[in-house]
């Protein structure tokens, strides 16, 4: 079966056909797009296959995943049966909804049980994982030539991504820095950026704004000249998730920081210096005048199912939220661009706070070896390819696919300004926050201190410092300040 | 026997109405959404007029679902299917402990009946999250792990105490001098127990047992720690519409729909034993 289309898509991968005529000769053959994608992967597979790496090791082993149900874990599936051939090893899932997936991590990892090999995570929540010895430090594999293929090219990896997914465990420690466990490998990732209604902005006449004040203004003219729309979608609940976005992307724009490590490694809270409450200020002011009506209930969800439906003008969030709600059956597919957003008149670029989706290895697996030769695979540039091209895996992490011509035009086509946002930010994003085992309760903190401020229950300069005060309590409790 | 005035029944029918239409209007606005596309739900402002469509129940039956950007395999059949099962085994079981459980907490007052009854019931103080974590250790060592056995043995912990202290009230109100009297016609303790305290107390049972389905029907921590994808219950399953690349509201309204179907049926069935169980002594004097 699919014999012609193979060796089609085997010439493809050769360099002897283009990339059009390899689709227009599997089209006339009678193959969709997406198996299309699946065979020109299996050639891509066997070409792998050749590489002089011992894919068979492990035949006849199985490995379990522990997977968040996500487009990122679809692209993996809809490939795993080049995987599979590859080695000659299986692969079992377990799929959780995302809004009790973390639950179900959390219980596995910390009963110790040896069910699940590797599973998917956020880079922050391995800031718990690791130093509770739940997780591996992936570094052993990735530098050993006998188990890491010679094609996997891990510097192929963005930097800035790379170093996130790595800590050496102190509190206040660098990301990435030289004694750094890499605790997870970045699989798809997330910048936080504008996604504007290029419909309702040609309407009312708007430009796309390009710092706070700007942002502010366009918000509000939006709302002003946009029947029942508000201006800007930013997340509100009382979570460590509204401070990691938009909020975090702009703050760190101005040169803030969380908190403060000094020599001695002790932490203290940083958020409440004079531009940070001028920030803080304008931010709050922004929600108050043009947020959503119901912004202390917006989290992901909320903010990008309004952008879709045309209740926002636009969101300072996740890049690919914005990706998502301009497809599907959303009434304003196809009306959504994208720009690189910097919050700091006088910054050079954009500094977008980054979420990770990331593989990672559990400590309690009896099959790591085996496991690693899963995890190196996912995490390949074929594989990477293969989603980025053919399903929903962005923002692929790796350089390569960013290069790659024909994930750049198919982009280009339908998500009009997102690889120039890509381009123009990638270079400053990275995960802002400091490395700390506090990390979710402060953040949740923060957010409720943000609640207050926006309903007007405390004022700004006030809350930081109750905020400020708290934070350092808390962490001195802790032993960290 | 006193006649109500005109002006008493038209207002006893606006307030039974208002009732009525609070109560019930999410349930309807629920069931109108199941016929509509995420788009129709979402437009401003919300109408309940609409093109009705059955693709969400279709792709809930089918288990494929049609997302904004691809399709998605979905097992929302086999979550109710394990609901269905895990409820009806586990009440099942809970019944038939807890049923001979709870007649001799009432009739036999043997040393510490007392305290084992509260022991019971303490299975219901404790947060399950504080008990999981160990049984999924224990279950792991035992072989129970990601079994249905296990599941309804740990919903056991749900049903049994609700179950056994409902009917052990049941029990005691019934006049022990019926039991004597059938017993001095010369009929043994458990003929005693089968012809005339369990058709006695059978409302009671009849609502311990319902109250204990829609119990273990709408947990949800227990499975999800103990078990793997293949046996989660709706009330997992349901949160699968809930995507990174949107909310499918209108299969998250089918979901509904079908999910509370078995409770709303087994209520509507049993609803007569449910009031007269549950008003059972209420009126004793």
């Amino acid at each position: 079966m699919y014999e012609k289309e193979k060796k089609l898509a085997k010439s493809y991968i050769d360099g002897k056909v283009s990339r059009r005529s390899m689709l227009r000769g599997m089209a006339s053959m009678g193959v969709t797009a997406s198996t299309a994608g699946v065979l020109v992967n299996a050639a891509a597979t066997q070409a792998l296959a050749q590489n002089g790496f011992d894919w068979k090791k492990y035949s006849g082993t199985t490995v379990k995943l522990l997977l968040n149900q996500h487009p990122y874990a679809d692209a993996m599936i809809a490939n795993l049966d080049n995987f599979k051939e590859l080695t000659g090893m299986d692969v079992e899932y377990d799929i959780f909804p995302e809004d009790v997936y973390f639950d179900k991590v959390t219980a596995a990892l910390s009963s110790g049980s040896s069910e699940y090999d590797a599973f998917m995570t956020g880079a922050y929540m391995t800031w718990t994982y690791g130093p509770a010895g739940w997780i591996d430090d992936l570094n052993e594999y990735i530098g050993d030539d006998s188990k890491t293929n010679p094609d996997y090219n891990w510097e192929d990896m963005l930097e800035g991504v790379r170093k996130s997914c790595a800590w050496n465990g102190q509190p206040g420690g660098a990301l990435g820095s030289d004694d750094a466990k890499q605790w997870c490998i970045p699989w798809g990732y997330e910048q936080n950026n504008l996604t504007y209604n290029s419909r309702m902005f040609n309407e009312a006449g708007l430009t796309v704004p390009t710092n706070i004040d700007e942002l502010a203004s366009t918000a509000a003219e939006a709302k002003a000249k946009l029947n029942g729309v508000y201006g800007i979608g930013v997340r509100g609940s009382r979570s460590w998730a509204t401070i990691h976005p938009g909020f975090l992307s702009a703050y760190a724009n101005f040169g803030q920081k969380d908190l403060n490590v000094s020599d001695d490694g002790m932490l203290s809270a940083a958020m409440n210096t004079d531009v940070s409450r001028n920030m803080h200020e304008k931010w709050v002011k922004m929600i108050q005048d043009s947020g959503a009506p119901d912004w202390s209930t917006h989290t992901w969800y909320q903010a990008g199912t309004d952008l879709g439906a045309g209740k926002s003008a636009m969101i300072f969030d996740a890049d690919i939220l914005g990706y998502f709600m301009n497809g599907g059956d959303n009434a304003e597919a196809g009306n959504l661009s994208f720009a690189p957003f910097a919050a700091n008149p006088e910054a050079k670029a954009p500094t977008p706070n980054i979420w990770i989706w990331s593989l990672a290895m559990a400590n309690a697996s009896k099959q790591k070896d085996a496991t690693w030769y899963f995890l190196q695979w996912a995490s390949g540039p074929e594989h990477a390819l293969f989603g980025a091209t053919e399903m929903d895996f962005v923002n692929p992490v790796r350089k390569s696919v960013w290069a790659d011509a024909g994930f750049r035009s198919r982009l280009d086509k339908n998500y009009p300004g997102y690889v120039e946002m890509h381009d123009i930010s990638a270079p400053g994003a990275q995960i802002y926050f400091t490395a700390q085992p506090l990390f979710f309760d402060l953040t949740t903190e923060w957010a409720a201190t943000l609640q207050k401020m926006v309903a007007n229950e405390v004022p700004v300069d006030e809350g930081l410092d109750q905020l400020a005060q708290s934070v350092d309590r808390q962490l001195k409790e802790a032993g960290l300040g | 026997m006193q006649k109500n005035s005109n002006l008493e029944n038209v207002l006893r029918g606006v307030a039974i109405t208002a009732i009525i239409l609070f109560f019930m209007f999410p349930i309807l606005w629920i069931f109108l959404m199941s016929f509509q596309t995420n788009e129709t739900i979402l437009r401003v402002p919300p109408s309940p007029f609409f093109e009705p469509t059955l693709t969400n129940y279709r792709s809930l039956i089918s288990g494929k679902l049609e997302g904004s950007t691809a399709t998605l395999e979905i097992a929302f059949m086999s979550n109710l299917y394990n609901s269905l099962f895990l409820s009806v085994t586990s009440v099942t079981v809970g019944l038939i402990l807890g049923v001979p459980a709870a007649y001799a907490f009432a009739r036999l007052k043997f040393r510490g009946s007392e305290d084992i009854a509260f022991t019971l019931l303490s299975f219901r103080f404790a947060p399950p999250l504080l008990v999981l974590l160990p049984l999924t250790i224990y279950f792991q060592q035992i072989g129970l792990a990601d079994t249905y056995g296990g599941l309804i043995w740990v919903y056991q912990l749900i049903v049994l105490p609700l179950i056994l202290w409902i009917v052990r009230g049941y029990f005691e109100d019934i006049p022990a001098d019926i039991e004597y009297a059938y017993r001095i016609a010369g009929h043994s303790f458990w003929a005693t127990f089968r012809k005339i305290a369990l058709p006695l107390a059978g409302p009671g049972i009849a609502a311990a047992g319902l109250l204990a389905f829609i119990f273990a029907w709408n947990n949800f921590i227990f499975a999800l720690v103990l078990a793997s994808a293949d046996k989660q219950p709706v009330t997992v399953g349901a949160l699968a519409f809930i995507t990174a690349s949107g909310i499918n509201y209108g299969q998250i309204a089918a979901g509904i729909m079908l999910s509370i179907a078995p409770t709303f049926a087994l209520a509507l069935y049993a609803q007569r034993y449910l009031v007269e169980g549950l008003s059972l002594g209420a009126v004793k004097g």
